[in-house]
This record gives structure tokens, C-alpha cells and sequence, in this order.
């Protein structure tokens, strides 16, 4: 293997924040002679991979095979992509300084939308023809996987195959399946047909798509069903994850508390896909988190999740953390509390015995829309908890809405301006006088964006020109003070929107805009709409067919051969229910609504204090 | 007696490719280390209680050092050899301590104390040191150094910027300058800009291929060793 550091040190006097491309962390595996190499490439800057939990654990999971060395790279930002190209030096795991293009599996995650320019950034840099079937036997095989991949398709031709669902285990399988082939002889093509038998790894070349729906070959299965971890507790978390010097998005430790999410919002893609809520015993998660501060040295530990605040032994998790935690000067924190739960006391224990800002999503600004999208929260709710907050000394309070949402109306937009002023008025009364001013409410209001496995998948999305004026609407309704407001702009949204739902034919559409430049497009100042539209032009492709119309729920959808799980049948009555505001209850807590996740995928619910209440 | 009772003085590197990190970087990595050593370090007071630590001068992106120092606060007593050994095992090497040992609660700040720097400044010419030597006092002859930093200008009277005449010297067939400065609250000089002052005077132009941080000191203690 060519370690390609002495040509890589010299390109880094000349380059933004260094950092990035040194290695070195606290953490970081070398290694000595592996017979296989992992490259894991996260498609965006290392300031953002380095915070993705699903990278920090498939590393420790490789780390752990005999003779596996895992390894990262990242993109390169734009003046280190150039040094790179201009003097030839292809792109290389931050490890050992291989070059990508020689590891043998090479994994890009594909967490949101906006980075699929960034995939073939990564291909290109490293030397790797960009199409599956434009590579041979010397080159790696390119594997994806992460949230994007319940609808694969706009990016399926870049890659040789892509796991859906939970990594844990299947990471090994593949492995041990490349490593069977290679020693067997066998070609790519046999490989890749192996490949295809194991459970929830779909190989996008054995799929004919011509008819629209997904028929598979050679005995591809015709439906991948995801894979599912059952039980969370079964693998330990990283406890002793790479420490970056760099000041990284979210720069703590994390420990996972529970995956799935079953309040059911009818909007929202992961708590569909991420079926059923496993929770970790609050003993492991006591454990975790402590071994975890002591092997990292990181300040602050965030308990992660979809939904932390439902986990339900976290009251107990969070004393007996804050007790062993005292007088250390670290802190524990969450995504996100409940609106219907909150107690000033867990507050308390949270961000140190500091007052951080608290965060609510009430999602929508009417009771009526509130039960479309099944978000089971009222206003009541809301003010009662925003009265408890300020009265014990916060002032600082964040909210989450989004607008462009089935059903919506002007009036639900309002709605928004209007509960934000009760919000607004609430606090001011829960507090003294002299301190009113010093209350600051931000609300961060985005565009809805149809998800492929929700009960929304058929819905049109809302035009960009129609979401420009809902946000004026959105704006003339807000409080004039006291509150800052801010939301997406709705050309990426629409963007979002085209990849969230569109099959196949959008390769062809990123290649080109990749061609003509476009890269990091999740970051405002690099994003060009018009690059896209252009591109979307010369391919012949109409985004509006794709993000803003209406289907018909027979109609065959590009991710039609994806099986999370979920019945048809169940997201067509949750669409119905949608449409009459009525809402469903979460499973985890009352009984079983029918989703058939757990009849399909042969898992249960798993409860941190065992059992379902 | 307030929260920390006592206070390790440690004197680490920046070697490697670890000297491309940013003084906060670095400073975050000792924090991180000494958490992960499991020391027993005092806490600041009030609303954001965080490890009471505090560093010397900052040292820029790319430049290295072989004698970087900060202090810790520490609620009990661990003998200064234990506190070495354990920052050691946690720390990544190019970062790892080389001394520690006990100073005076009320001793002044690092920054406030460590006043003079030495560097050695490695340059990539084959050209002889005799040569760099005469530019350099040329330079120095001028009594001021106008440097640019990020479009302003900013201008180095040199008696007071620079202690000692930087000298010049062969290493292993490459030629390096020690440069030693002193740092006041008007910024401190970049050896480098010195030695590309005189590689412009010198008409052939020239490149430095590192710079290294060789020592830290206090002002008296500069003026008895150094001078
Ligand atoms: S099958 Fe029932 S219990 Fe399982 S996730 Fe779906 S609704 Fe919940």
C-alpha cells in the first residue's frame, strides 16, 4: 500500500484548517499489516462526518474482525480538492494515507439528500470510475448505506451495492462474503450476486427497472427487506470513539439510548423506517455514558436518539448520571424534550445546572393540522410547560414548525405567528418585569419535504413559488419582537424534494451538475439552484412530475422493492386518518397499531426497563 | 481556600503532523487529556464551571514546538511524577508531556509570564549560511520589519521585537536560523517573516520548510540565560 503522506504534507501549508486532514485523534486505529482495508467516507466535510454516530460505530464493529483495518476519509474541502488534483494526489484515508481508490471496501453513507453531488466528488478524487458498471476486479467495491437509502434509486448506478437498514450486523457479513469470493476467485459479478444473498443488501445492477417497478435477476430477490437490529443492548456502543482536535459539529460524547421511534408523525421518514423503539437498559446507558467520558475526555455527553425524552427510564438514567457526574464540570444533554412531559427538574439536570435553551417541535401551528400530521401535542400543553420553564428562570426557549404541510391552509400558517405570540406572551408573565426583555424565542420553520415509507409519500409537495408565499404569510404573522425567525430556503427544499422521491433517471442528473461543479450542496453559500435546474434540463428530467404531484396510491413507486416493514395498507389509513384529523396513539406505550413492522421483520419492542408497560 | 489548591506547571510538545493544529485545538487536546488521565482538576467557579487550566503563548497553525507549557489546577495533591505519567498514556504522542512539576498559586499567568521565544526556523535553500547570515543583519541594521497579515500591515520595531541577533547555522546539509523574540500585547513577530525579509533582500528569494518553538522563557531568566 503507498502511504501518500510525504505528498500530502506539503499541499497543507496552503489549505483551510488543516486539521481535517491529519488524523492523529485520540482514538484513531492504525493497524499493524490488516489483509483488508475499510475506507468509511462520509460525503461531506470532516467537521460534520466526525459527528456521525452510524461511521463511529461500523469503525469499531470493522475494527473488531481480524486482519480489518477501518480507516476515514472525507471530502476534501474546495482549495484541498484542487491542491489534490493539481498535483495528482488522489484522495486517501486519513489512517494510513492509502489511496481510496486501492482499499478494498469502500463505504459512503448517505445521510442526507444534499450530498449525492458529494459522492461522485469522492469517486472522482479517488480515482474510481463513477458507474458501478464501468468498474473491474482492481477496483474497490463501493458500498452505501444510512438514511437515504430507503429510496436508493437517484444514486443506485454509483454504487455496487447498498445495505438498508441497521449496519451492526450486517458489516461483518459483507465482509466475510467479499473476503469468501476473493479467496474463491470469483469475478465482481459473482461477488456481487453473493452479495445480493445477504439479508438487506441490495445490488442495484441485478435489477431491471425498465417497467418502473424493480425486477430482480439472477436471483436477486425482488423486495430487500432492511435490516433490523433486535436488540440494542446485544452491542455495546463506541466507548471509546476518535476524539477530534478539531472543533467539530456536535463536539461531545454520545450514547445512543434507544432506536425507533413509534409516535407515529406522520411526516417524519425515520420514525417509519427506524421501526420498533428498542431502548438500552438504563444500567448500560449509566455505564456507557461513564466509560464513555472516561475514554474520550469529552466535556459534555449528549443521550441520543429520535426521542430521548421517551425513553422510559430516563428520569432514573439522568439522576443517577448527574450524581456520579458532580463537581466534574461535565454535562449531559439531549436533542430535544417533551412537550407534554417536561419537568423543570430533569431540566435541571441537564446541561450542567446551566439554563441552555430548551427545545420543543410543535411542528404545526393548529390543533386541526397538529392531528393531520399525528403530532399529538396541544397548546396547552405547550403554554403550561413554556410557563413552567420561565417561571423557574429560563429565557431561552426554541421552536420547530414547519409549513407546506398536506392540508395546509393560510389560516394554519398563522396559526404559527399566533401560538408563537401565546408562547411569547405566557413567558413574559412568568416572569419579573425587569427581565421580560431579556427573553428570546427562536423559531426555525421548514418546508415540508415528502419522505418515501410515510403515509405522505403520494402527496404533492408544495411548489417553491407557493412556499415563498406561505413564508411571507409565515412572516407578516410573527411577533414584530422578541422572537427570531428563520427557515429554509424553499430551493433546496425542492431539491430535497426531487431526490427524496425520484427513481433512477436523477444519476444522470447529478453527474451532470457534478460535471458542470456542484459540490457541498448542503452548504447555503455552495448551493446553485441553477446548476441543478440546468442540469435536470439537459437530461430531460421534469422535477415538478417527481416532488410536486399528486399519486395515485396504485401507482408504483421507485422504492416500491425497499421493504421496511410497514403495510401498504397501514400507510394508506394513516393517510386517510391524516385527511380526517384523526389521530393514532403510540405503540410503544399502548398497544399495537398494526404498522406490521414486527410481524415482518420477526422483532418486538424493547423497553429499557424491560417489557412493554 | 478557594476550589484549586494546587498547580502543575506542564511542559509539552507540538511535534509532528500535530503542529498543523490551531491553538485552540491544542488547548482543547490538553483539557481532553488531562479528563482522560483522570486527575483530579479543579473546577472554575460559577455559572460555566469548566476545568481551571491556562495556557502560555499561542503558537500559530504549522509552527511546531518542543517546549509548550500550561497549567492545571488540581483539588489534591499527585506527586508531579504521577501527574507526568498519567497526562503521558493520555495524550496522542506528538502532543504527549515531557516535564511537570508544582508552581506557586499566585505565580502569574504563562501569558503574562513567558515573554521571550527562541525558534529555529528551517529553511529548504542549499545556499551557504555565511550568505543568509548577512542578510539577516541587514535586516535587523534597518531597525523595523513591516509585516502583512491578512491585508494589514503591521510594523516590528526590531530592537525591542528582537532580544538577541538571530544567528544562522548548517544542520544535516540544511540551513536553519535561530530567532529569538519578544512577545508583547502588540502582537508578537513571526520568525519566518524575518527570515523571508532577507531571502527578498537577498534578490534569490528562499523558502522555510518548519518552524519550531525551541524555548519559552521569562523575561529576567532571558536576560541572565539567553542574552
Ligand atoms: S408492528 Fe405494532 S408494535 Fe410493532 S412497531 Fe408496528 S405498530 Fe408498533
Amino acid at each position: 500500500m503507498s502511504d501518500l503522506w510525504p505528498r500530502i504534507e506539503p499541499l497543507l501549508a496552503s489549505v483551510e484548517r488543516p486539521a481535517r486532514y491529519i488524523d492523529r485523534e485520540w482514538g484513531a486505529l492504525h493497524p499493524i499489516d490488516p489483509d483488508y482495508r475499510v475506507a468509511l467516507v462520509y460525503p461531506d466535510a470532516y467537521e460534520l462526518g466526525m459527528a456521525n454516530q452510524a461511521l463511529s460505530i461500523l469503525y469499531e464493529r470493522l475494527a473488531a474482525i481480524p486482519g480489518v483495518a477501518p480507516e476515514r476519509a472525507f471530502v476534501p474541502w474546495r482549495d484541498m480538492a484542487e491542491q489534490l488534483r493539481g498535483n495528482d494526489v488522489p484522495l486517501f484515508t486519513l489512517e494510513s494515507c492509502t489511496p481510496v481508490g486501492e482499499v478494498d471496501l469502500l463505504g459512503i453513507t448517505l445521510p442526507y439528500e444534499m450530498t449525492y453531488s458529494n459522492i461522485l466528488e469522492i469517486l472522482d478524487l479517488a480515482g474510481i470510475p463513477l458507474r458501478s458498471d464501468d468498474r473491474s476486479d482492481s477496483d474497490p467495491l463501493v458500498f452505501g448505506g444510512g438514511p437515504c437509502a430507503f429510496n436508493p434509486e437517484p444514486v443506485a448506478p454509483f454504487f455496487d451495492a447498498i445495505l438498508i437498514g441497521d449496519g451492526e450486523e450486517a458489516i461483518a457479513e459483507i465482509v466475510a462474503t467479499h473476503r469468501a469470493g476473493r479467496a474463491a476467485g470469483a469475478s465482481r459479478s459473482a461477488i456481487l450476486a453473493a452479495l445480493a444473498g445477504v439479508s438487506g443488501v441490495y445490488v442495484p445492477s441485478m435489477y431491471d427497472m425498465t417497467s418502473g417497478v424493480a425486477v430482480g435477476r439472477d436471483g436477486a430477490p425482488d423486495r430487500v427487506t432492511k435490516r433490523v437490529l433486535a436488540d440494542l443492548d446485544s452491542v455495546r456502543p463506541p466507548v471509546s470513539p476518535i476524539v477530534p482536535f478539531m472543533d467539530v459539529v456536535h463536539d461531545r460524547m454520545t450514547i445512543e439510548v434507544l432506536r425507533g421511534c413509534s409516535r407515529g408523525c406522520r411526516f417524519c421518514q425515520a420514525g417509519m423506517v427506524y421501526r420498533p423503539v428498542r431502548e438500552r437498559s438504563s444500567d448500560n446507558i449509566v455505564r456507557d455514558v461513564l466509560a464513555g467520558l472516561w475514554c474520550s475526555g469529552h466535556e459534555e455527553v449528549s443521550l441520543t436518539s429520535l426521542s430521548t425524552a421517551d425513553h422510559s427510564q430516563l428520569e432514573d438514567i439522568l439522576r443517577r448520571l448527574s450524581r456520579r457526574l458532580e463537581g466534574s464540570g461535565i454535562s449531559v444533554s439531549l436533542p430535544s424534550l417533551r412537550v407534554d412531559a417536561f419537568s423543570v427538574d430533569m431540566a435541571r439536570m441537564l446541561g450542567g445546572g446551566r439554563k441552555t435553551g430548551l427545545t420543543f417541535a410543535p411542528e404545526a401551528g393548529t390543533q386541526r393540522l397538529r392531528d393531520v400530521i399525528n403530532k399529538n401535542v396541544t397548546e396547552e400543553q405547550l403554554l403550561a410547560t413554556v410557563h413552567k420553564a420561565f417561571s423557574a428562570g429560563w429565557h431561552r426557549i426554541k421552536l420547530y414548525f414547519m409549513i407546506g404541510l398536506p392540508t395546509e391552509t393560510d389560516e394554519d400558517v398563522r396559526g404559527i405567528g399566533a401560538l408563537v405570540q401565546k408562547v411569547l406572551d405566557t413567558a413574559r408573565e412568568s416572569v419579573e418585569p425587569a427581565k421580560r426583555g431579556g427573553i428570546r424565542i427562536s423559531v426555525s420553520v421548514s418546508t415540508f419535504v415528502p419522505k418515501s415509507h410515510t403515509p405522505f409519500q403520494w402527496d404533492a409537495q408544495v411548489t417553491p413559488e407557493e412556499v415563498r408565499r406561505r413564508q411571507e404569510v409565515l412572516r407578516g404573522s410573527m411577533p414584530k419582537r422578541g422572537v427570531d425567525l428563520s427557515w429554509h430556503a424553499s430551493g433546496v427544499s425542492f431539491l430535497e424534494g426531487v431526490f427524496a422521491r425520484g427513481g433512477r433517471e436523477l444519476a444522470d442528473v447529478i453527474e451532470h451538475a457534478w460535471r458542470a461543479g456542484a459540490r457541498y450542496d448542503a452548504w447555503t453559500e455552495e448551493f446553485d439552484l441553477g446548476r441543478w435546474i440546468s442540469a435536470l434540463e439537459a437530461c430531460g428530467v421534469d422535477p415538478s412530475r417527481i416532488a410536486s404531484r399528486e399519486r395515485d396510491t396504485g401507482e408504483p413507486l421507485p422504492w416500491g422493492h425497499i421493504d421496511v416493514g410497514l403495510s401498504v395498507a397501514y400507510l394508506r389509513i394513516e393517510r386517510e386518518r391524516a385527511r380526517e384529523a384523526i389521530t393514532t396513539p403510540d405503540c410503544t406505550f399502548d398497544e399495537c397499531t398494526g404498522c406490521g413492522v414486527c410481524p415482518t421483520l420477526g422483532v418486538d419492542v424493547i423497553l429499557g426497563g424491560g417489557g412493554r408497560e | 481556600m478557594s476550589n484549586g489548591m494546587f498547580r502543575a506547571r506542564i511542559t509539552y510538545p507540538k511535534a509532528g503532523r500535530l503542529r498543523f493544529l490551531s491553538h485552540l485545538e491544542v488547548t482543547n487536546a490538553c483539557e481532553r487529556a488531562a479528563r482522560r488521565a483522570g486527575l483530579p482538576y479543579a473546577v472554575t467557579q460559577g455559572f460555566n464551571p469548566k476545568m481551571k487550566v491556562g495556557f502560555g503563548p499561542a503558537l500559530p497553525v504549522g509552527t511546531g514546538s518542543t517546549c509548550e507549557r500550561f497549567d492545571l489546577w488540581l483539588r489534591e495533591y499527585v506527586p508531579a511524577d504521577e501527574v507526568l505519567v498519567r497526562l503521558q498514556s493520555a495524550s496522542p504522542s506528538d502532543l504527549a508531556p515531557s516535564e511537570a512539576c508544582y508552581v506557586a498559586l499566585r505565580a502569574p499567568a504563562l501569558t503574562v509570564s513567558l515573554t521571550i521565544a527562541g525558534y529555529d526556523v528551517e529553511t529548504g535553500e542549499s545556499g551557504s549560511a555565511e550568505d543568509l547570515q548577512g542578510f539577516l543583519d541587514a535586516v535587523v541594521k534597518t531597525g523595523e520589519l513591516v509585516v502583512e497579515h491578512k491585508g494589514k500591515q503591521k510594523v516590528f520595531e526590531l530592537t525591542s521585537t528582537l532580544p538577541k541577533e538571530p544567528t544562522v547555522r548548517s544542520m544535516n546539509g540544511r540551513v536553519v536560523v535561530d530567532i529569538t523574540t519578544r512577545m508583547s500585547e502588540r502582537g508578537s513577530l513571526r520568525p519566518e517573516a524575518l527570515v523571508m525579509a532577507a531571502f527578498e533582500r537577498s534578490g534569490t528569494g528562499g523558502s522555510v520548510l518548519s518552524v519550531t518553538r525551541t524555548h519559552l522563557a521569562e523575561e529576567e531568566e532571558a536576560v541572565r540565560r539567553l542574552l
